[in-house]
């Protein structure tokens, strides 16, 4: 026996690998909506598009919550997932999302209805408000990452590559969404960003199967499923042609196309949604201890 | 103070599972449910074939990856060690059950609180007695039966185990058996490159 | 954050009631806890109790789901639906105990008043022989329930020959090479499972003892064992002989004890018999001498084990000259060819084993003692001794211990009694001519001789033997050809369940059910059984009940005491009152009595007799049963549980000294010519058909005729069970069936991968698995730990539908697959062969009936495809 025969357990008591389900698609949604809504708000908040930035917050606070929500072992309980910040990611997230909400809310106020009040966009306030938001933004389009990478059981999780993809995803969609909105000026500059953030996230995407494929054996049997087995139609699909390759053609051919840059925004939405399911689907435990003497767990 | 854990002995060990229903009496855990359970593993080619029985358990780690990552705190370690659950605190986010490399935590689901041991609704006077001290939703596992160790008890699971494949006691204690053990017939605990410290030892 | 009041279930307010175990048919002892409230919510072994130590296996852990079972039988109960099958609903209508009892009495009165032998009793308990011995009541050896077939057909008999006990194991205490043959004592079944698993286990890790463990599937021990020896099915009796041919050829065996301490010596004539004078005293040769001598001659000089000599003209050798001849042609490399074991490895095992033996050691005991200390045994079950020619096979794992001299020493191989009720008791008694008083009888009387017969199951002519109840379908199929002058019309079912138990095709078993005009069940939950019944009699279980017992241990030896630890759930009653208030409707009290005073040993002590004429409650006979052992009161035994202790060293260790052991058991020779003679006076008409060879003094090399079937059937079928499983019904339990389901071994039919691949299947490959017999359906795992030929069937995947049960099917049963002829039963035992030869047939799909509601195979397919989330490992 060797490795190569791999053993999934399901729920028997042979020893094997075993799919980690805990994190199943509504957290996995529940991620997309963060990391989507804080990338466009960010990147609206760059290039100063109030559009933007109220369409950014709106899966923030609301697709984010309910999907979250409806994972919850006990909703009516999830305010205490607020309350170790000194250890938890969760946590860091959880306080830094609502601040988003709130500072990126009363940011938008101040923009949209401000002067009614005294207070001007180049005002002290909204400056404040500005930085606020931003590093909440930045908070939440990365501690979704932090928090996978956060222990060593699901193997290909455990790299710091992972918070690195939740920030190049989370500026990434934010960019193909902000692309396709009224006001965005400077379109051009945006579509060439588009496309240097896809070959960027080309490039996590290896670096994250390379870590994988050499590290631990639950590593490598996550990048098997994901490169060769059982996800693979999905991962090459819909990830790569549709969420990377796909896009990036479009937008090096005709970036100032609204046809091609709606195509290219929805497969990098598509690509991204698809990422955010799978690696999940990926995450598996080790066998906890192996007598097989080939098996390099022994 | 004390740092209670457990040995297993893997010569001993005879894959019968006494333990994980002699655990599923003491904690009352509905259908599905295991705090532990003891694995088989087959390898070699005929005729040099072979079995081994591989019991598990939380491994009540000194450096608890759950604990770590848990929001609410409601995963903490005792004075003696032994790794806890607050059913009050926990809001059943599963971050501690992605985070433990053992796959020890497991998420209690109201549909088995409602469909009963024998899956058909009727509620035992056993259940009756035992669920309450679950809320559906939360993730939980072994504690050692800590209720017992307080009480100077040892486990269910140790107590029951037809082979004593199941050593437990103070790890910090060079006397007790479960260090004797790990001493003289080299302990080892499962995935040390984890890097949780576990308290649970393995022997040959 | 700990709460006031605790939540584990063993520390919340309530008591701990000493009581003893019975999710299979042993007896370890354990703590009942119940709460304040009166709920069981936890059961431990007794760390009293030094035969389980505190320990109970998983089946002993799973008590209070037996207890809360939902589907548990709630009061009597009539059938209303006229149609009867397996999972057929009977439509039950509840009725009150005294219809219920008048209607059951009423209708075996039917029959009994026709012809006693109308009535097929199905009881069999043995923590309750005074329930089991209920039908000798009126003279009924009718015999419908399992008990013998499969383990114990030869096993028991010869266990009564050889060591006037009814079990046998190894001397855990003591022995260094252990061999397992076809059983899995200390690691998985048969005796005391938690019990003997402790006691082996400390055997391993304190004194490293070493495991060898011959079998065709790497079963528990197995994978345990130092060496796991693969073997053909049913041919274990030739690797036996093997290791004996070696032991002889080499020198290694212990002269002295053959020579002092069994008939090896005995000079046998070649009728077969015995070379006795005219007071029928047996001879010995004196090879000092060169002359014959009697067995107790105290001038004889040196006792031969060889040789060919005469004896007033008569030619005769020694019954280990015999022996040693029919070994000739068993050398291992013969006998590799057979069991497909390297000669290698024979030899070498049978030289490890004598090597362990350190023949002419001795040790003291604590009695002052000094016995033969022989830390070498050879230990077999189940899976060896469930064969067409049982006798041999069960006498020839016997010879290979006694030929090392370890019967019933420290380290060695020992017999094991069942209850002996009085603690002075020793089961040796002396026989003829200086041997052992053989007892093959250990189960309660036998029929003996009747033409024509008075049981269906013609155990008339089993005069050795243990009851053969796969003969009631041969001979329900032709009553006229053997003899019936009756038909059985009645069964009277309790705490058994045949319907699964018995070998034979089910559709041919639920035809012989439909035949039966009334059929009761005393039971506690539905089985396959239960679904035949008319009336169904709810029994208590055993957490509301009263016994006293100790069911074969090995080691120790005591009482272990049975009481309620609350009262009955639902509107049952006790098995004894049942039975009392039937005996009483039907005009047998007084004879019921009586047998239960001579079953349970009360007969002799008039201070313990039950009265005649009344009946007596569960409560008082455990009473009398634990006074009779030690002399204590019912309030002695609720306190303690239990009267275990270790076993007297003198009933234990060679409790038969100054006797011999039956090395050469004549027995077999003269009971043979005597039935023939009995059936030739008779003019039986099928005595030429007889399988008269099957009655052997000492093993032959011949082959059991599984082996002869027809060559299309390629492979070997065996079956086996676990420790989840082992003597008991335990699939019906959710906490068993956690453990079991999710066990590789009972998911699927065991195929080794390249014998897989040869016939062109895989793991998932739907088959037809058939012998000449009948069929199963099924679906292939793989595992190395398989002998190439042979194909495992687990008991998990044998049973059938029921109505109301929690119990799955699988794909059909192992047991239909096996025959239930004269052909493939051991007329010296009845023991009936239990391994068949079949073919696989690969399908495309499951049959329709197997698609319709939920089996086994589709749990097991959830369960290895789920990836869902809650601690799964």
């Amino acid at each position: 026996m060797t490795i190569e025969d791999k053993v999934f357990s399901g729920d028997t008591l042979r020893v094997g690998y075993r799919f980690q389900r805990h994190w199943d698609n509504s957290m996995a949604y529940a991620f997309f909506c963060a990391e989507l809504g804080a990338g466009l708000f960010f990147v609206s908040l760059l290039m100063d598009n109030v559009a933007g930035m109220i369409l950014g917050l709106v899966p923030v606070a609301t697709g984010k919550p309910y999907f979250h929500l409806s994972h919850m072992g006990v909703p009516a309980r999830s305010w205490r997932a607020a309350l170790r910040p000194d250890r938890s990611w969760i946590s860091r997230g959880l306080l830094g999302l609502s601040a988003l909400i709130g500072c990126g809310a009363a940011l938008v106020f101040c923009l949209l209805f401000g002067s009614s009040f005294g207070i001007e966009a180049d005002s002290a306030l909204v400056n404040l408000l500005k930085v606020l938001a931003g590093i909440f933004a930045l908070v939440t389009m990365t501690y979704q990452g932090f928090a996978m990478s956060h222990s060593s059981a699901i193997a290909i999780w455990n790299s710091a590559i992972l918070p690195l993809a939740s920030f190049l995803y989370s500026l990434t969609t934010g960019v193909a969404v902000l692309l396709l909105l009224p006001g965005a000026g400077g379109t051009t500059d945006l579509a060439s960003a588009l496309l240097l953030l896809l070959l960027a996230l080309g490039v996590m995407h290896l670096m994250l199967l390379h870590a994988g494929w050499h590290g631990s054996p639950g590593a490598r049997t996550s990048v098997e499923l994901l490169l060769q087995t059982l996800y693979a139609k999905w991962f090459w699909g819909l990830t790569v042609a549709a969420g990377i390759l796909l896009p990036g053609l479009l937008l090096w051919w005709a970036p100032d196309l609204l046809l091609t840059q709606l195509v290219a925004c929805l497969g990098i939405l598509a690509g991204f949604m698809a990422w955010r399911i799978l690696i999940f689907k990926i995450g598996v435990y080790e066998p906890i201890m192996s007598m097989n003497p080939f098996n390099p767990l022994h | 103070m004390a740092r209670m854990g457990m040995v297993f002995d893997l010569k001993a060990c005879i894959g019968c599972n006494a333990c994980v229903i002699g655990c599923k009496q003491e904690n009352s855990l509905p259908d599905g449910v295991f705090f532990t359970k003891t694995l088989s593993e087959e390898y070699g080619v005929y005729p040099m074939a072979n079995r081994v029985y591989i019991p598990t358990i939380c491994n009540h780690c000194d450096d608890a990856p759950c604990e770590k990552v848990c929001p609410t705190g409601a995963t903490y370690t005792r004075e003696d060690g032994i790794v806890m659950v607050d059913d009050a605190k926990c809001i059943g986010c599963s971050t501690c059950a992605v985070a433990c490399p053992y796959d020890q935590r497991t998420q209690m689901e109201e549909e088995s609180f409602l469909k009963g041991l024998f899956g058909t609704g009727e509620i035992t006077p056993f259940e009756e007695q035992g669920y309450g001290r679950y809320t559906p939703g939360t993730v939980t596992k072994c504690d050692f039966c800590s209720q017992r160790v307080d009480a100077g008890l040892d486990p269910a699971c140790v107590v029951t185990c037809p082979t004593d494949a199941r050593i437990f006691g103070d790890l910090d204690d060079p006397d007790s058996a479960p260090s004797k053990m790990i001493r003289e017939r080299q302990g080892r605990p499962p995935m040390p490159d984890k890097n949780t410290k576990p308290k649970v030892y393995y022997v040959n | 954050m700990a709460s006031q009041t605790p939540t584990a279930n063993s520390l919340k307010s309530g008591k701990w009631v000493p009581s003893t175990c019975k999710m299979c048919l042993h007896s370890c002892g354990n703590l009942i806890h119940v709460t304040d409230d009166g709920v069981i919510n936890k059961i431990e072994g007794n760390p009293t109790n030094p035969s389980n130590n505190g320990k109970l296996c998983p089946k002993g852990n799973s008590a209070i789901m037996r207890h809360y079972d939902p589907a548990r039988f709630k009061q009597p109960m009539r059938r209303t639906n006229p149609e009867k099958g397996c999972g057929v609903d009977p439509k039950w209508e509840p009725i009150s105990w005294e219809e219920a009892l008048d209607i059951t009495a009423r209708e075996i009165k039917k029959s009994m008043d026709e012809d006693p032998r109308k009535i097929l009793p199905s009881i069999e308990d043995f923590q309750k022989f005074n329930v089991w011995a209920w039908p000798l009541a009126f003279g009924n050896f009718n015999f419908y329930q399992s008990g013998g077939t499969m383990c114990g057909g030869a096993y028991h008999p010869i266990n009564g020959m050889i060591h006037a006990a009814f079990g046998c194991a190894n001397d855990a205490k003591y022995c260094n090479y252990w061999i397992n043959n076809g059983t899995g004592d200390g690691f998985s079944s048969h005796l005391h499972a938690a019990a003997q698993s402790n006691w082996v286990a400390k055997a391993r890790t304190e004194r490293n003892m070493r495991v060898v463990s011959i079998e065709p599937r790497l079963s528990i021990g197995s994978a345990k064992a130092e060496e796991w020896v693969p073997i053909r099915p049913a041919t274990d009796r030739h690797f036996a002989m093997g290791m004996a041919h070696v032991l002889i050829r080499d020198g290694l065996c212990d002269y002295k004890f053959l020579k002092r301490d069994t008939n090896a010596p005995y000079l046998v004539g070649e009728d077969g018999y015995f070379i006795r004078d005219e007071n029928g005293q047996c001879y010995i040769w004196d090879a000092k001498n060169h002359c014959a001598r009697l067995w107790n001659d105290d001038s004889i000089g040196e006792i031969a084990l060889e040789g060919n000599y005469h004896v007033d003209g008569v030619a005769c050798k020694p019954a280990f000259q015999l022996y040693k001849d029919i070994l000739a042609e068993c050398t291992p490399e013969k006998m590799s060819e057979i069991t497909t074991v390297p000669a290698e490895t024979i030899a070498r095992i049978a030289h490890e084993f004598a090597e362990a033996a350190t023949i002419g050691a001795t040790m003291k005991l604590e009695d002052g003692r000094t016995v033969p200390k022989r830390p070498a045994a050879y230990n077999y079950y189940r899976g060896a001794q469930g064969h067409k020619h049982g006798v041999q096979t069960n006498h020839s794992f016997k010879l290979v211990n006694m030929l090392i001299g370890n019967i019933d020493v420290p380290g060695g191989h020992m017999g094991v009694v069942l209850d002996t009720k009085e603690v002075d008791i020793n089961h040796c008694e002396p026989g003829d001519s200086g041997m052992l008083k053989t007892k093959p009888h250990q189960l309660g009387p036998i029929p003996g001789f009747n033409w024509p017969p008075s049981t269906f199951h013609m155990m008339d002519y089993f005069p050795l033997g243990v009851h053969p109840p796969h003969l009631n379908l041969m001979v329900w199929e032709d009553p006229e050809k053997w003899g019936m002058e009756f038909k059985p019309d009645v069964i009277v079912n309790c705490h058994s369940n045949p319907v699964w138990a018995i070998q034979g095709p089910r559709n041919k078993w639920f035809d012989f059910l439909r035949d039966m005009r009334f059929i009761v069940c005393v039971d506690l939950i539905p089985t396959e059984m239960t679904d035949w019944a008319d009336i169904i009699l709810p029994s208590h279980d055993v957490l509301e009940s009263w016994n006293c017992t100790m069911i074969e241990p090995p080691h120790t030896e005591g009482q272990c005491f049975r009481q309620p630890a609350v009262e009955p759930l639902h509107d049952t009653r006790s098995e004894e009152e049942i039975f009392y208030e039937l005996s009483e409707r039907l005009g047998i009290l007084e004879a019921y009595n009586d047998v239960i005073n001579h079953t349970l040993g009360f007969a002799g002590h008039p201070e313990l007799e039950l009265e005649l004429d009344r009946k007596h409650t569960d409560r008082e006979i455990a009473r009398r049963k634990g006074l009779l052992w030690n002399g204590e009161d019912i309030d002695w035994y609720m306190e303690h549980g239990h009267s275990v202790t270790e076993k007297r060293l003198d009933k234990w260790y060679r409790p038969w000294e100054g006797l011999r052991l039956h090395f050469y058991i004549e027995e077999y020779i003269s009971e043979r010519d005597k039935l023939r003679q009995q059936m030739e006076e008779h003019d039986v008409p099928f005595r030429d058909e007889w399988e008269w060879d099957d009655y052997q003094p000492l093993p032959t090399a011949v082959l059991d005729p599984v082996h002869e079937e027809p060559a299309e059937y390629d492979l070997y079928a065996i079956t086996f069970k676990d420790i989840q499983l082992n003597f008991g019904e335990s699939l019906s339990n959710p906490w068993i069936k956690d453990i079991v389901y999710r066990d590789p071994v009972h998911t699927g039919l065991l195929l080794n991968p390249k014998t897989a691949a040869a016939q062109g299947l895989e793991k998932g490959s739907i088959v037809k698995v058939e012998s000449p017999y009948g069929h199963l359906y099924g679906r292939i795992s793989v595992s190395e730990g398989m002998h190439p030929e042979t194909i495992g069937v687990s008991n998990a995947l044998s049973r059938m539908k029921s109505k109301e049960s929690g119990v799955l099917p699988a794909g059909g049963h192992y047991n239909d697959m096996l025959p239930y002829d004269l052909r493939n039963t051991d007329a010296a035992s009845a023991q009936p062969e239990t391994v068949c030869k079949v073919k696989l047939t690969r399908l495309e799909d499951w049959p329709d009936f197997l698609k319709e509601g939920r089996t086994v195979y589709d749990v097991i397919e959830e369960l290895e495809n789920k990836r869902g989330k809650g601690g799964q490992h």
